[in-house]
């Protein structure tokens, strides 16, 4: 969060030295992000911090195109063991795919998206490689022209033989515009 | 054609939805068969031809029996405990597992015969003792392919712990865990 904050604040000042733009039909940003991924239905994991880039390319109006790429850290399971506690890593997680996002309103944008993409998953004595699937909701504000906030919620699945890992992410982020044409 | 975007996005998004669904109604489950609760605990292993062998029977575990039917995976696999070597000879500790039992086996020679190795090997010292965490065990799984089939199997095998040269060995509260993958 900290160094969100410093992306920010960052962001924010190369925006008051460009010129003051224009909202565009096309645009392409940079965004950071960060928050926390959740195991869900998972009893060898625990949740743990994750944070990432995207870059948001909007085509035409309404539509979005958005490379990520993100990491997890997931946290440590201990479980007790005939009546010995045991604790095994959690994952080292890292993803990278695109997302299509359907963009609505406007200072306050509300985006539902889906995304497919790659997942590695790795802990001692296991490195796997997954497709994984996502789909949730955002909400961006402009905070000041070229500079937005996002929340995020979505639901991840790593596919894996028929059944799935699945990841409950909160995330916030920011974005810059980088450019944007008319 | 915009005007479309609102209707085909969140429409393509449910097909999605509903066909992951055979994938997203699915988790992760620990099932642990401990050798105490079955009475093996602790389990002698006094030589080459004295082995003690213990007949896993997963079908006696509540999370494994639950989830028999739409087991789609087996995603990690431990085996924990404590070992101690009772001689002044070090020894290097191998489990096999057999996977169709007709009887306990007392020989290393049968078991190998019998049998494929499925982790170890684990150096245990002169008169030491090396107490097995997951991590670790994880790293020493060198049958994970035939133990995981057994586990997708019917579940029932036998595990049996041998050394190397003349060993005489204790494990004490040993436990074989999988982490199992199932949905609907």
């Amino acid at each position: 969060m900290k160094r969100l904050l410093i992306l920010a604040v960052a962001l924010l000042a190369l925006h008051l030295a460009s010129p003051v733009s224009v909202a565009r039909a096309g645009s392409v940003g940079l965004g950071l992000y960060g928050g926390e991924s959740i195991p869900v239905l998972q009893d060898d994991v625990d949740k743990g911090t994750m944070y990432g880039v995207r870059v948001p390319v909007k085509l035409v109006p309404l539509f979005m195109l958005e490379p990520f790429y993100a990491s997890s850290k997931l946290g440590e399971k201990t479980v007790d063991i005939a009546g010995l506690s045991y604790t095994r890593d959690g994952f080292d997680e890292t993803s990278y795919g695109l997302n299509a996002m359907l963009s609505m309103g406007g200072p306050v944008q509300f985006y539902p998206y889906a995304g497919i993409g790659s997942t590695k998953l790795k802990r001692t004595g296991i490195e796997s490689t997954f497709t994984s699937y996502d789909f949730g909701f955002g909400v961006g504000f402009h905070v000041i022209p070229k500079i937005e906030l996002h929340i995020r919620g979505e639901l991840q699945a790593v596919v894996d033989n028929g059944a799935s890992r699945k990841f409950g992410n909160a995330t916030l982020g920011v974005s810059y515009s980088l450019f944007s044409m008319p | 054609m915009l005007k479309n975007l609102r209707l085909w996005l969140p429409g393509v998004m449910l097909a999605g939805l509903i066909s992951a669904g055979c994938f997203l109604v699915s988790g992760q489950f620990i099932v642990t068969f401990d050798f105490a609760s079955h009475g093996f605990d602790p389990l002698i292993v006094a030589s080459p031809t004295t082995l003690a062998g213990v007949p896993v029977d997963l079908n006696l575990i509540s999370e494994y029996k639950d989830h028999k039917g739409d087991l789609k995976d087996v995603v990690d696999l431990a085996l924990l405990g404590k070992m101690t070597n009772l001689t002044g000879t070090a020894t290097d500790v191998e489990v096999w597992m057999v996977a169709n039992p007709s009887g306990i086996l007392t020989t290393d020679t049968a078991v190998r015969a019998a049998g494929v190795r499925v982790w170890g090997p684990l150096t245990l010292p002169a008169n030491g003792a090396v107490s097995i965490n997951w991590n670790k065990s994880a790293t020493l799984f060198s049958g994970r392919k035939a133990l995981i089939g057994e586990i997708k199997g019917d579940g029932r095998f036998d595990l049996y712990a041998i050394g190397s040269g003349a060993y005489n060995f204790r494990v004490d509260k040993g436990a074989l865990v999988a982490v199992i993958s199932a949905g609907k």
